[in-house]
């Protein structure tokens, strides 16, 4: 059998429907599927990682159309590094939450199963398509997914956060279709790479008019600020393992379609500096949001959001190393996040109380949970030994290049804040006394492989960055070759 | 009697911008319905009519003066110059079907918060702020 691109999304979403006949025959099957699927996406990352890497890139034609006609899925080392990246981490999440799901409260693990996959389908096809419509569907079946996953709990705060979502959600997707609509009126494209070809010959006042529209809808995905206040309900009300996937793998999504349509598609002068410019006001408006909340899970969701922050303004320095460093730091986010949440839920699950008051000396009953995310915690600020450092690292050395003193100061001022709340819930674990007696749920033992798994990823590439730079560089690189993407498609 | 294509012949920039107009007009309406309306339905109705607008404008993109539908067939090969634009038609389908999907998980979700809440106004479901 050839392993195509393609099968990323296609083993995915037949495994989601699948899922729904396999249960009625074999009761188990929902939970098992997933993780082979998963385990497929890994294999498929390694057979193809290392072609992408000499070729350059691979594009796959679907049906038959050749590229500017039909719809074709592209593989960059860009968009490979995040598709590894993704099935890597969503591969972990299953085995973190394979005994979870026994306790899920009022919904059935098979539903939970269909609509995670579809999430993980469909963030893999946003990242890897090289058509602007087919981003947009992809996109839809995140989102639909996604607010269906945040109402998955049948409380009343579930269904409110999955509303909100859904409103703002459905507002993106429309402006994203008018921004499609312009484009496709001024080119007469759909194809990214054609598009970025024909973008010189459209007038100005269409380019910005179409890029606003692409920017609001795309700046939601990606939880740019304003238009992120539905993230941190969503992430809190969603079952656990959904939160850690809504960091991980959602946002990574989000931000490689803000990413891939304002750097390959537009052209526009500015944009660079909006971005910058957004990023950092996502970053301390989020950064100083999770300061003063009194539950964990929103306390995450906000600092991930302070992340992407820090993600766009790197993108927008877009020097080399800035982009470098925002690849590096999306990874970095990624696991360490998928990591906070892991070892998060466990807490709150101990402690049946979702507020920090919860985590009071938390480390008596659960002293490997604590320490992990303890590490997790240290490695966002970005403490040396581990890799959250070098991404941080970085980034600065990139801000300092190109003379932004202000912003460097500024990033540095925002992890002032990250210090102060991480390190705040971290003493809360080790410090404080707790008087309450409460109910022990000891980790199964596939979460604690997960989570080792992770952790130990964090401290090898914090010690070795030298182990994934070399990927990064060459992904930074087919990010800013805009030329090289266009011919290689168009031939 | 004037035949309609004559008709349609003698006004049609008028129509154009009659089309246009709805189709904008559809969107800036359900745009108000989401953004000002408190009734939790009232803002799912008004996600519809934005939804109908946008489709409404990527149809008058598409569109043609006296277009034919863009099928090749036998004995009609000098057509292809008539026919009206595909693509655009085919994107519709596509949203159409995502609309429906998002308006049904809306309304599935507003029975669920009446359920909880025994209201629709949203000023009064706030159990998550900021």
């Amino acid at each position: 059998m050839v392993i195509s691109p393609v099968h990323y999304i296609v083993a995915p979403l037949l495994a989601a429907f699948a899922i729904a006949l396999l249960s009625k025959i074999y009761k188990n099957a929902a939970r098992i599927v997933p993780g082979i699927v998963l385990f497929y996406n890994i294999v498929i990352s390694l057979v193809l990682m290392p072609q992408v890497l000499e070729k350059g890139m691979i594009s796959e034609v679907i049906a038959g159309w050749e590229a500017p006609w039909g719809i074709n899925l592209v593989l960059t080392p860009f968009s490979g590094f995040l598709t590894t990246a993704v099935s890597v981490i969503g591969f972990a999440i299953w085995l973190y939450g394979y005994k979870f799901k026994v306790r899920l409260q009022g919904g059935e693990v098979k539903y939970y199963e269909i609509l995670q996959m579809m999430m993980i389908a469909g963030s893999l096809g946003v990242i890897i398509t090289g058509d602007l419509f087919n981003m947009f569907v992809f996109i839809e079946i995140v989102g639909i997914t996604a607010y269906s996953l945040t109402a998955f709990y049948r409380h009343r705060d579930g269904a409110e956060a999955s509303f909100k979502y859904l409103l703002i959600g459905s507002l993106a997707s429309i402006f994203l279709l008018m921004g499609i609509l312009i484009i496709y009126t001024q080119t007469g494209s759909l194809n990214m790479a054609q598009i970025a070809e024909r973008m010189p010959m459209v007038p100005q006042t269409m380019k910005v008019t179409a890029l606003i529209f692409f920017l609001i809808a795309l700046g939601i995905e990606a939880e740019m600020f304003p238009m992120n206040g539905w993230a941190p309900d969503a992430y809190s009300q969603a079952p656990s393992p959904t939160s850690a996937v809504f960091a991980a793998v959602v946002s990574v999504a989000g931000v490689y379609a803000l990413i891939r349509v304002t750097f390959t598609v537009f052209d526009v002068e500015g944009v660079h500096q909006y971005l910058i410019v957004m990023g950092f006001v996502t970053m301390l408006v989020a950064e100083i949001s999770a300061v003063a909340q009194v539950n964990l899970k929103r306390m995450l969701a906000y600092s991930s959001l302070g992340q992407m922050g820090l993600v766009l303004i790197a993108f927008g320095i877009g020097s080399h190393l800035a982009v470098f460093g925002a690849i590096f730091l999306m990874l970095n986010h990624a696991v360490i996040k998928a990591l906070l949440f892991m070892s998060g839920s466990y807490f709150i699950y101990n402690s049946d109380d979702k507020r920090l008051i919860g985590l009071n000396g938390i480390h008596k009953r659960l002293p490997f949970v604590s320490a992990i995310f303890s590490i997790a915690a240290f490695a966002i600020i970005g403490f040396p030994p581990f890799s959250g450092f070098w991404s941080k690292f970085y980034i600065l050395i990139a801000a300092g290049d190109e003379n932004m003193i202000f912003l460097i100061i500024g990033i540095l001022m925002v992890t002032i804040i990250e210090l102060v709340y991480y390190l705040r819930t971290v003493a809360r674990i080790y410090f404080y006394k707790d008087e309450v007696e409460h109910t022990e749920h000891k980790p199964s033992i596939n979460a604690i492989v997960a989570m080792s798994f992770l952790t130990l990823f964090i401290i090898v590439i914090g010690i070795y960055p030298n182990l994934i730079t070399g990927y990064l560089h060459q992904a930074a690189d087919s990010l800013l070759d805009k030329a090289s993407y266009i011919q290689h498609i168009l031939k | 009697m004037m035949e309609f294509s004559e008709i349609f012949f003698k006004y049609k920039d008028l129509i154009t911008v009659a089309v246009y107009g709805t189709a904008i007009m559809l969107i800036i309406i359900g745009l108000y319905g989401v953004l000002l309306k408190k009734h939790l339905v009232k803002i799912a109705i008004g996600l519809t009519i934005m939804d109908s607008g946008i489709n409404l404008l990527f149809v008058a993109v598409g569109y043609i003066q006296n277009g034919t539908a863009p099928i090749f067939s036998p004995g009609h090969e000098g057509d292809a110059i008539r026919m009206v634009d595909p693509v655009p038609q085919a994107l519709v389908l596509t949203a159409i079907v995502i609309g429906f999907a998002v308006t049904a998980l809306a309304l599935s979700l507003i029975i669920r918060l009446y359920k909880h809440h025994h209201t629709a106004n949203i000023d009064q479901i706030n159990s998550l702020k900021w």
